[in-house]
């Protein structure tokens, strides 16, 4: 983390981002002579590393980056005094000496009262004259360095300056492939306080109790302590509003770990949390190929305002469930746990160790008519399995039964799967399969919806028409096209007959086409060969 | 069951009740209220007997205080204004008026647990040492590595902001020392996320130039007490006046001066920026961040504006005030703490700035009490409040060209002492920009000064 005035951003259409040091030969070549400067200045001033500093600044360099790097620099350095006597006491013997008489005015006072303390201390004049400042931070000698390659200095500063600008954030939302218990535990040491939500990934918004009166820069600094911990995790992307303290504009500061996780560096792997017994439970169901999908700390499930972290999640055909092993326990603690299980809408199937149990347990048995297994020692396979087949044969059956009612005929031009099963209360995967297997005759099916097959052609004609008028189509424009007749772009665009064309990232460039059939695509191809 | 409890610098609410200022907080399914807002929101429940639990306030024991503060007649008034607003509101006093004696009478009468708030470390020590002084008893510190609450308990402004989740339900008054600092985005949240219902806020400047001193009122009470230093001058303040003293620049420092002047007035003249306001000089800064050109610019005018504070005739002339008034008590300012270390070699003299140990600012202060040095230079700590009871001169060597600072080092020369009569010379150098700063200032506080200097 760096002081303010050292970050410089770029702000665009309501975005802002750090001038991030891009491992350009410039950069590096400016962190190396810095590296360079540190490791061979052990035993010299601090005042002259700020020179260096200064000089490269004067030569063109971007002084935030070099003020930066060389603060960086500092915080690996060890700097101390080294004089052979104590400044402080020395300065004081001086400052007495002047004392009442007032201040040395003339060259000669001056001379004679530090000829004086000299001798006191049975140092020479020159001598005392060094040391009368010596702990002075400019004055202090650079005893240790632990260096540090240009290419990870330049990572850090990254980093430090993505920190930097969460100082200045009112919240941040993130979602992360796994490591979710270990950021969590950090949210709540920090102070803050999170809230998840589901819109197709599980989200968690962070912000702190004041938050909710107004927008507040309070939180920034522990929001920006958070941020390593996120990114540790394989996969993340990361968005924070950032209050900007000069104009009092709030800009949105995005980051995600396909564009910047180069960026910044290799991270520690996130550390793992599992036990002897989980292991042992893993291995062992495994073994048993039971057709049954077994995943480790699978992504948390939504339980109210907050979230879930299971063990283990199960699945099968479109049927998922999920495990949680509880280590050791009280009865209050299980009531807990389970208030907090009802709030899913989830099946999740808890485990329990009669051996940890830190008081009796009977009661809770007669009080709960949930999924709880008890066990000693190690997880036995056969109630788990069982429980298991349950479940998948419920849904087989809501499933069958589903088929059956499937006779009742569709009109709507669009049926999306997600809607459907909500209606139908079964699961999206299971509407999925039931419709794909057996698609009502005038229907075609696309990603995430049935879609009347004169409707698609509708749609169809008005993209042809557009671009019969246009010559070529944007994927935007195209987007837009579909959206009016409620029908997502991506999803539709190869039952409709189309494909995009990427002109790099940017979707204002990308084109819509028509797919050609094999021939023309030849000539197209050909084309551009004579070209070249 | 209606509960109330404190959660990080705020108030949750559980129970089949609403209540003012109250906020659904759907993240956790209670109501949550600013901390700021307890003392209304007992009163609400009490007008509308609602029987309640509240557990908010965790308050540290009550100790026996002594009694030996004696005030002055506007002290006892400012004080009993105070009282007569609940217990809230802020009091304008000059520097030197004993605004710390009112603070702690406040204390002593009310005699409950109290939290002090102010601006610098230095500013701690002093509240504690008076605090001991007068009402007997050892007090709490909260910042500077201390970490200590007891009934009574000082701290800085930043640590009380950062600490607010865990501090914020321990104290019934709160009292702001130098409160124009409250005003501020991030410290205006102290106000908010403490509990303490009864609140006093100290100043001699109230009026802050952005203005923001207006939101005070809604967190702390109206400003109850309103005295100028004219009013108090002579009577219970020393009487001081103010010279300036041009000084000429060596001809190789105004030719230095010159040339890099002209590189950040042609600058400006390319570009057509026109500077004539402190708003105007920040958004020059923020272009410097774009354009390299403009960085330079600000270079030149920096090495200039330095050149002429920094100069050698300056500190000629300074020789020579100093020879002339050997046996005075002095205090020597100027911005540049390089500026700073090389008067203080330069005269053998010891001085404080911002990387001056706590301990060895505490020495020189104490021997300059004492009498055993008698010439101080420093940088800007030494700004706000902290007493240096019998300085008689002050030279200032260079100015920040704020209103605020420069009232404040007046003030500084202000206390009170037996025939003296104080003295504030600046030596500014003469055909810079640095006149035009200097100048600004004491148009600002001419009033003030045409009063003082009679």
């Amino acid at each position: 983390m760096l002081p303010s005035n050292l970050l410089s951003v770029w702000r665009r259409k309501g975005t802002i981002q750090p001038r991030y040091a891009k491992p350009s030969t410039e950069n590096l070549q400016v962190a190396n002579k810095l590296i360079e400067v540190y490791k061979h200045s052990v035993g010299k001033k601090k005042s002259i590393l700020k020179k260096v500093a200064d000089d490269l600044e004067d030569k063109g360099y971007d002084y935030h980056l070099v003020r930066a790097l060389s603060l960086l620099l500092d915080r690996r350095s060890v700097f101390k005094c080294t004089s052979q006597a104590d400044p402080a006491a020395l300065r004081q013997k001086l400052f007495q000496a002047t004392g009442k008489n007032g201040p040395a005015t003339t060259m000669e006072q001056r001379k004679t009262i530090i000829e004086k303390v000299a001798s006191q201390l049975e140092l020479s004049s020159e001598e005392l004259e060094k040391i009368m400042y010596a702990d002075l931070e400019s004055e202090l000698l650079l005893q240790d360095f632990n260096s540090v390659s240009a290419q990870i200095l330049l990572e850090k500063y990254n980093l430090s300056l993505a920190q930097t600008l969460l100082f200045d954030s009112t919240e941040l939302r993130f979602t992360v492939s796994a490591n979710w218990q270990n950021i969590f535990f950090k949210t709540k040491r920090l102070g803050l306080i999170y809230d998840a939500y589901k819109d197709n990934e599980i989200w968690v918004k962070i912000d702190g109790p004041a938050s909710l009166f107004k927008l507040t820069r309070r939180y920034g600094t522990a929001i920006a302590k958070l941020l390593p911990t996120i990114i540790s995790s394989p996969k993340w992307t990361v968005e924070a509003k950032i209050l900007w303290k000069f104009t009092n504009e709030i800009y949105t500061f995005k980051l995600k770990s396909w564009k910047h996780s180069p960026m910044f560096g290799d991270k520690q792997p996130p550390e793992s949390y599992d036990s002897v017994v989980e292991e042992d439970f893993s291995k062992r169901f495994k073994a048993l190929s039971s057709g049954w999908q077994l995943k480790r700390e699978p992504q948390p499930v939504i339980a109210g305002k907050h979230v879930l972290i299971p063990d283990f999640s199960f699945e099968r055909e479109g049927t998922k469930l999920y495990m949680e092993v509880v280590g050791f326990w009280t009865t209050e603690y299980l009531m807990r746990k389970i208030e907090k299980l009802k709030k899913t809408k989830e099946r999740i199937l808890v485990t329990v160790d009669e051996n940890l149990a830190c008081e009796r347990l009977k009661k809770l048995e007669k009080r709960q008519s949930l999924n709880i297994i008890y066990y000693r020692n190690k997880i036995p396979l056969p109630p788990v399995l069982r429980y298991l087949q349950d479940a998948y044969k419920e849904t087989r059956t809501q499933q069958t039964e589903f088929l059956k009612n499937l006779n009742v005929t569709f009109t709507e031009p669009i049926i999306k799967f997600e809607e459907f099963a909500k209606r139908t209360g079964i699961s999206t995967e299971a509407v999925r399969a039931a419709l794909t297997e057996k698609t009502p005759s005038n229907y075609t099916v696309l990603p995430d919806s049935l879609i009347r097959k004169d409707k698609l052609e509708q749609i169809r004609k008005k993209l042809d028409k557009q671009i019969a008028k246009t010559r070529n189509l944007v994927l935007t424009e195209a987007a837009k096209i579909t959206q009016i007749e409620q029908v997502y772009l991506t999803s539709a665009i190869q039952a409709l007959g189309y494909k995009i064309i990427w002109h790099g990232i940017d979707t204002e460039k990308a084109e819509i086409v028509k797919l050609e059939n094999k021939a023309t695509k030849k000539a197209t191809t050909n084309d551009k060969r004579k070209q070249k | 069951m209606v509960r109330l409890w404190f959660d990080k610098g705020t108030l949750l609410l559980k129970g089949d009740v609403g209540t003012p200022y109250g906020k659904w907080d759907p993240r956790i399914g209670c109501f949550r209220i600013k901390a700021l807002h307890y003392r209304d929101v007992l009163a609400y429940f009490e007008e509308s007997q609602i029987a309640f639990e509240d557990t908010v306030q965790q308050l540290p024991p009550l100790e026996t205080l002594k009694s030996t503060v004696q005030l002055r007649s506007y002290q006892e008034s400012a004080l009993d204004r105070w009282r007569r607003n609940g217990n809230r509101g802020v009091l304008v006093l000059p520097t030197a008026a004993g605004k710390t004696y009112i603070a702690l009478k406040a204390v002593e009468v009310l005699r409950t647990q109290t939290l002090i708030v102010v601006p610098t470390l230095d500013l701690i020590d002093q509240w504690r040492s008076r605090i001991r002084e007068c009402l007997g008893v050892e007090s709490g510190a909260v910042g500077g590595g201390e970490n200590t609450v007891q009934m009574i308990t000082v701290a800085t402004y930043d640590s009380a902001y950062l600490q607010a989740a865990i501090l914020g339900n321990r104290f019934r008054l709160i009292v702001f020392d130098e409160v124009h600092h409250l005003a501020s985005p991030s410290y205006m949240q102290i106000a908010e996320m403490y509990t303490a219902p009864y609140r006093m806020g100290l100043t001699a400047t109230y009026e802050r130039i952005d203005e923001r001193h207006q939101l005070l009122p809604r967190l702390i009470g109206d400003l109850v007490f309103n005295v100028a230093v004219e009013e108090l001058a002579g009577k219970h303040l020393a009487p001081y006046s103010y010279e300036k003293k041009y000084v000429e620049l060596a001809p190789e420092e105004q030719q230095l001066y010159d040339k890099e002047i002209a590189t950040f007035k042609n600058y400006l003249r390319e570009k057509r920026i026109v500077m004539k306001s402190p708003r105007d000089f920040r958004r020059f800064i923020m272009i410097t961040g774009r354009d390299p050109r403009a960085r330079d610019a600000l270079l030149a005018r920096n090495r200039a504006l330095k050149v002429a504070l920094n100069s050698q005739e300056k500190i000629k002339a300074l020789s020579k005030l100093l020879e002339a008034n050997k046996n005075e008590k002095v205090l020597i300012f100027t911005l540049h703490t390089e500026l700073v270390y090389a008067i203080s070699r330069r005269f053998l003299i010891p001085a404080i700035t911002y990387l001056t140990p706590k301990t060895e600012r505490r020495e020189i202060l104490e021997n300059f009490r004492k009498g055993n040095y008698n010439t101080i230079v420093t940088s800007q700590v030494l700004d706000e409040g902290i007493d240096v009871p019998d300085a008689t001169i002050g030279y200032i060597l260079s100015g920040t060209g704020s209103t605020r600072a420069y009232i404040q080092r007046l003030g500084r020369l202000l206390r009170k002492v037996e025939g003296k009569k104080a003295r504030l010379v600046e030596i500014v150098s003469k055909e810079t920009m640095e006149v035009g700063m200097s100048r600004r200032r004491t148009h600002n506080t001419k009033e003030k000064q045409a009063v003082a200097s009679k």
